[in-house]
C-alpha cells in the first residue's frame, strides 16, 4: 500500500489547534469565508445593482449611502466588489481544476510512461520557455474575452509547473517499493496510477492548488488592466482597477477599494497555502517552494 | 584533581506545555587520560547531555535547570558563550554520529580543517594547511596531501569521520567527546575507527567520552562506564566490573541481551517493556515498571544511591556487587 | 565546463525550434488581417488585398515560417508592418529602457531581498523576523500594477518628487538623472519580486542552519557570525540563485503591465501594441527575443548553481 498516504487528512481538533497558535493564519481563513460568503450571498448583500449606471452619481466620494463611493459611470463600487467577489472564486476554482487535472494527468502519465513521458515533458518544456504572463497574453490576444478563455488559459499557464511538479513527485514514488509490489500483484496500470500513486499525491496537490489560487488572481487582474481578460462589462478586481487608472487622481477610492480587496483575499491564501504545506509530506516539501 | 566533574547536572527541554525535564541529577568524574563509557538505550538523555557539556545548546529547546560542570578548574555554566567557544573545538572537542552530513558540502576537506586550526591557534595559512596535512596522516588516510583538496562529497563514510576526528584534535583538546561515532558505519570501518580513536588517544594522553549502545565498544575502550536510563545514572563502575557482576537490574539486561554465538536460543533475550515517553511520569525508581525484581518500595520511593566505587541507584542491587563500598 | 556549456546548447535548440514554431504559428491565430488594419475602416478590399500579397500574407503558413526562420538565422528578424523600419531596429530602441528597467529592479531586489531575508533568518521567532516575514509575505500579494498606480499617485501626483512616465534616452538632455523616471517603475516591480526573495532566503536559511555541518562549526567554536556567513549562507545561496531565473521569468512579465502604467518606451509595451496593431513580424520578433534571453538566463543560473555546490557534477 501506499507508504506515507494522505498524510494531510489530520483530525479536524489538530487543526484547530495549529489555527489557534497562528492566529495570523485564522483571520486569513475567516477573511476567506468572508469573500465566499459574499460571493455566495451577492445579490441579497449588495446594496446596489452593480450594473446599474446612475449618470447622476458620478464619481461621488465613499460617504454614508455609497460605503465605497461611486465610479465613472455611477455604479457603486461596494456592489461591484461584492460582485468581483464571486469572478474572484470562479477564477480561482477554474485555473486551479484546470491546472491540477491536467498538469496531475501530464505529470503523472509522463512519469509511469517513459516513452510518452519523452514527448510530453518536451512540450511541457517548450511551454515553458515563455514567461507565465506572456504566454497568457498571446494565448488571450487568438481568443475572444471571455470567462471561460481566461480561466482556461491561465489554467494552462499554471498547467506547466503543476506538470513539472507532479512529474517529478511521480518519478519518485515510481521508484518506491510499493509500485513493485502492487505490480507484482498483476495491478493493472490504472489501478496503481489511482489507487497507489495518487493518494501520495493528495497534499502536495492541495498545496499548490492554494498557490495556484492566489497567482490567478494577480495574473487575471493583469490581463484585465491590458484590456485581455474577463469582457469589461463583467464586474471583477482587476477590471474595476482597469476602468480607474484615468481617475487616480479624481476618486482614488476607486483603485484602493479592488486593490485592497485583492491584496488581502492573495494574502490570506497564501497563508494558508504556507499553513498547509508545512503540514505536508516532508518528502516533497522540496519539490514546492512555491509556485 | 580530576578533569571533569559533573555534579547533579539537571537538564530540561522547553515544549509548547512548559518545561520537560529529561535529565534528572546526574554526576560522574573523568580523570585525565582516562576513557569513560556513557551507555543506554535512545532516549535515556546520553546525547542531550553531552551537547550540554559541548556547550551547543544555543538555539535549540534544551534548558540546563540545576548543577554544575567543573572542567579543568572551571565551572562551565558560569562561562559566558564567549568563553564558552574559547574552549570549544580548543580544549574540548567533540565528534558526532553522522560523518555523511557533518561536513560543509561546498568547502574543501582542508579548508575546514584550516578553520578549526586558525581560530585557535596564531598561524599562518601555510603552516595551518601543512599541519592539517600531518592530522590527515595520522588519522590514517592515504595521500594526504591530495586528499586536502578533496569535497566532502568525494570521500567515503569512514574517511569523513577519521576528516571529522582530525578536526576534532587539530588543537589538542583535553577531552574528546565521540557521541555514537560508529553508528552510522560499516561494521569494519567501525572497528578500524574504534582502533584508532584508541591509538590517538593513548598517543596524546587525552580524555575521552564515548557514547555508545554498542557494548562491545564499550568494552573495549572505555576504563569507566556509567549506564544510564531515563534521564539518570543507573551504574558506575569500572568496565571490568560492570561487565563481571552487574549491580542494577537494568545493566543485567542490557548485558544479557547480547546474543551469545556460541549458544543458539530460540528467542533473543530482551528487556520486556518500552522506554516511556519524555515527560511521562513514573514513579519511584524509573526502570521500576520494567524490573522484574520490581517491590512496591521501588514502585514508591525514588533509587537511593549505594556504593562508593560502584555504585548503583537501587533499593535491591543483585548482591554480588555490593560488596564493595559499605552500605 | 565548456562541455557542459556546450551539451546544454545543444539540447537547447530543438526546443528553441519547436518554441519558434509555436511563436509563429501563435501570431498567425490572432484574429484580424494586418492589412485590414494597416489601412483601416475606409480601405477597399482591392488595397488590402493588394497590401496582402505585397507582404506575402497570402502564402502558405509552412512556406511563410521557412521564409521567416531562414531569415531570422540571417539575423534578420523582418520589417515592422507599423513602423516600417527592421524589426531589429524597433527592438532596439526599445531595449535600452528595458533593460536599465530589469537593472535597477535586480539592484532593489537584492539590495533590499537579501539583507532582510538574512535578518529574518537570524532574528527567527522573534518580532523582527515576524514582520519581516509577514511584510514580505504582503508585498508579494500585490498586484505590481496596483503597486505602480498607486506610487504614482503619491509621489508624483501627490507630492512631486518623480515622473509618472515616459523615459528619455541617457543619451539626451538630463543624461544619467533621467534614470529618476525608472525609479517607480522599478519599484514597483521589485517589490513582490524582492518578497519572493525575502522568503526564500529566509527559509533556506533555516534549513540550512538545522544541518550537521553547522552543528560541526559550532564544535569548532567559530563564532556565530562567521558560521552565519561562510556556513550558512553560503549553502542557502544554492537554493536562492536558482530562484533567480524563476524570478527573472516574473520581472520579463511583470515589466510588460508595468511599462504599460508608466508609459515606458520599452519592449513589454511594445509587445502590447503590437498585438493591438497586429503587427506580426515585430510580436514574433520580440517574443523570439525574450524566449532567447530567457533561456539563456537559465543556463547561466544552471552553471551558476553548479559553481556554488560541488556536489553538481558538469557533466
Amino acid at each position: 500500500m501506499s507508504s506515507l498516504g494522505l498524510s494531510l487528512m489530520l483530525p479536524l481538533q489538530n487543526y484547530w489547534c495549529i489555527l489557534w497558535r497562528r492566529k495570523l493564519t485564522l483571520v486569513a481563513v475567516i477573511w476567506l469565508l468572508v469573500i465566499v460568503a459574499a460571493a455566495l450571498l451577492a445579490p441579497w448583500i449588495s446594496p446596489y445593482d452593480p450594473l446599474d449606471i446612475n449618470a447622476m452619481d458620478r464619481l461621488l466620494e465613499p460617504s454614508m449611502t455609497h460605503w465605497f463611493g461611486t465610479d465613472n459611470f455611477g455604479r457603486d463600487t461596494l456592489s461591484r466588489c461584492i460582485y468581483g467577489a464571486r469572478m474572484a472564486i470562479v477564477i480561482g476554482l477554474g485555473s486551479v481544476l484546470v491546472a491540477l487535472v491536467g498538469g496531475t494527468l501530464i505529470g503523472m502519465l509522463s512519469a509511469y510512461f517513459s516513452r510518452l513521458g519523452h514527448v510530453l515533458m518536451r512540450g511541457v518544456d517548450v511551454l515553458m520557455a515563455f514567461p507565465a504572463l506572456l504566454l497568457a497574453l498571446i494565448l488571450m490576444t487568438l481568443l475572444e474575452r471571455s470567462i471561460v478563455n481566461t480561466v482556461l488559459v491561465i489554467g494552462l499557464v499554471y498547467m506547466t509547473t503543476t506538470a513539472r511538479i507532479i512529474f517529478g513527485m511521480s518519478l519518485k514514488l515510481k521508484g518506491e517499493v510499493f509500485v513493485d509490489a502492487a505490480l507484482c500483484t498483476g495491478a493493472s496500470h490504472s489501478r496503481i496510477l489511482l489507487k497507489h500513486m495518487l493518494p501520495n499525491l493528495w497534499s502536495p496537490l492541495l498545496v499548490q492548488a492554494s498557490f495556484i489560487f492566489a497567482f490567478a488572481q494577480l495574473q487575471a487582474a493583469a490581463l484585465d488592466f491590458l484590456g485581455l481578460g474577463l469582457p469589461p462589462e463583467v464586474p471583477s478586481w482587476g477590471n474595476m482597477l482597469a476602468e480607474a487608472r484615468i481617475y487616480i487622481t479624481r476618486a482614488s477610492w476607486l483603485l484602493t477599494f479592488p486593490g485592497l480587496l485583492i491584496i488581502l483575499s492573495v494574502f490570506s491564501i497564501n497563508l494558508v497555502g504556507d499553513l498547509l504545506r508545512d503540514s505536508m509530506d516532508p518528502r516533497f516539501k522540496d519539490d514546492i517552494a512555491g509556485v | 584533581m580530576a578533569l571533569l566533574e559533573i555534579k547533579d547536572l539537571c537538564i530540561a527541554i522547553a515544549t509548547q506545555d512548559g518545561l520537560k525535564p529529561v535529565v534528572q541529577g546526574i554526576s560522574m568524574q573523568l580523570e585525565v587520560g582516562q576513557t569513560l563509557g556513557i551507555v543506554g538505550e535512545s532516549g535515556c538523555g546520553k546525547s542531550i547531555t553531552a551537547l550540554v557539556l559541548m556547550g551547543l545548546t544555543e538555539g535549540t529547546q534544551i534548558r540546563i535547570t540545576g548543577g554544575s560542570i567543573g572542567f579543568d578548574g572551571q565551572d562551565l555554566l558560569t562561562l559566558s558563550a564567549a568563553q564558552r567557544r574559547e574552549l570549544m573545538g580548543n580544549r574540548m572537542a567533540m565528534i558526532f554520529q553522522e560523518p555523511m552530513t557533518s561536513l560543509n558540502p561546498v568547502y574543501r576537506v582542508g579548508a575546514q580543517i584550516v578553520e578549526a586550526i586558525q581560530q585557535h591557534q596564531n598561524c599562518s595559512t601555510q603552516a595551518a594547511y601543512q599541519k592539517a596535512e600531518e592530522l590527515l596522516r595520522q588519522v590514517g588516510i592515504p595521500e594526504s596531501a591530495k586528499r586536502l583538496q578533496s569535497y566532502p562529497h568525494q570521500l567515503s563514510g569512514g574517511m569523513r569521520q577519521r576528516v571529522i576526528i582530525a578536526m576534532a584534535l587539530s588543537c589538542e583538546p583535553l577531552l574528546l567527546i565521540a557521541d555514537e561515532p560508529t553508528t552510522a558505519l560499516d561494521v569494519t570501518i567501525q572497528a578500524q575507527i574504534l582502533q584508532l580513536l584508541k591509538d590517538l588517544q593513548q598517543e596524546r594522553g587525552m580524555a575521552l567520552i564515548l557514547i555508545s549502545h554498542d557494548l562491545g565498544a564499550i568494552a573495549n575502550m572505555a576504563r569507566d562506564t556509567l549506564v544510564m536510563y531515563r534521564g539518570t545514572v543507573v551504574e558506575a563502575a569500572t568496565t571490568q566490573e560492570l561487565f563481571a557482576a552487574p549491580g542494577h537490574p537494568y545493566t543485567q539486561g542490557l548485558l544479557g541481551s547480547i546474543p551469545d554465538p556460541d549458544h543458539k536460543v530460540d528467542e533473543l533475550a530482551t528487556i520486556p517493556g518500552r522506554v516511556p515517553m519524555m515527560g511521562e511520569h513514573v514513579s519511584g525508581c524509573q526502570f521500576h515498571p520494567r524490573c522484574s525484581y520490581a517491590t512496591d518500595e521501588c514502585r514508591n520511593k525514588a533509587a537511593p544511591k549505594l556504593g562508593t566505587d560502584h555504585l548503583v541507584y537501587c533499593h535491591h542491587p543483585l548482591t554480588d556487587s555490593t560488596q564493595q563500598g559499605a552500605l | 565546463m565548456s562541455v557542459f556549456i556546450i551539451k546544454r546548447l545543444l539540447s537547447l535548440i530543438p526546443t528553441l525550434l519547436l518554441a519558434s514554431m509555436l511563436i509563429f504559428l501563435f501570431v498567425h491565430l490572432i484574429p484580424g488581417d494586418p492589412a485590414a488594419v494597416l489601412l483601416g475602416d475606409l480601405a477597399t478590399p482591392e488595397e488590402v488585398a493588394a497590401l496582402t500579397t505585397e507582404m506575402g500574407l497570402d502564402e502558405p503558413v509552412y512556406l511563410q515560417y521557412y521564409y521567416w526562420l531562414t531569415h531570422v538565422l540571417q539575423g534578420d528578424l523582418g520589417t515592422s508592418i507599423f513602423f516600417q523600419v527592421p524589426v531589429l531596429t524597433v527592438i532596439g530602441d526599445g531595449a535600452e529602457t528595458s533593460i536599465l528597467l530589469a537593472l535597477m529592479t535586480m539592484i532593489w531586489i537584492i539590495t533590499i531581498g537579501l539583507p532582510l531575508g538574512i535578518l529574518a533568518a537570524s532574528r527567527h521567532g522573534t518580532i523582527v523576523d515576524q514582520l519581516c516575514s509577514g511584510g514580505a509575505m504582503m508585498a508579494a500579494s500585490v498586484p505590481t500594477f496596483w503597486l505602480g498606480l498607486y506610487l504614482i499617485l503619491i509621489f508624483s501626483v501627490g507630492l512631486g518628487w518623480l515622473p509618472s512616465s515616459g523615459f528619455p534616452s541617457l543619451t539626451d538632455d538630463g543624461g544619467v538623472f533621467n534614470l529618476r523616471y525608472l525609479i517607480l517603475p522599478s519599484l514597483a516591480l521589485a517589490a513582490p519580486n524582492a518578497a519572493l526573495i525575502i522568503r526564500l532566503v529566509r527559509s533556506s536559511m533555516l534549513d540550512v542552519a538545522r544541518e550537521d555541518f553547522v552543528r560541526t562549526a559550532r564544535a569548532k567554536g567559530l563564532h556565530p557570525t562567521r558560521i552565519a556567513v561562510k556556513h550558512v549562507f553560503r549553502n542557502a545561496l544554492i537554493a536562492v540563485v536558482a530562484a533567480f531565473g524563476f524570478t527573472f521569468a516574473a520581472l520579463i512579465s511583470e515589466a510588460v503591465v508595468t511599462e504599460t502604467v508608466f508609459s515606458l518606451p520599452g519592449i513589454g509595451r511594445l509587445v502590447v501594441q503590437s498585438i493591438l496593431r497586429r503587427d506580426y513580424p515585430v510580436i514574433q520578433g520580440v517574443i523570439l527575443v525574450i524566449v532567447v534571453l530567457y533561456m539563456t538566463i537559465n543556463l547561466l543560473v544552471d552553471l551558476a548553481y553548479a559553481r556554488l555546490d560541488p556536489r553538481v557534477s558538469l557533466k
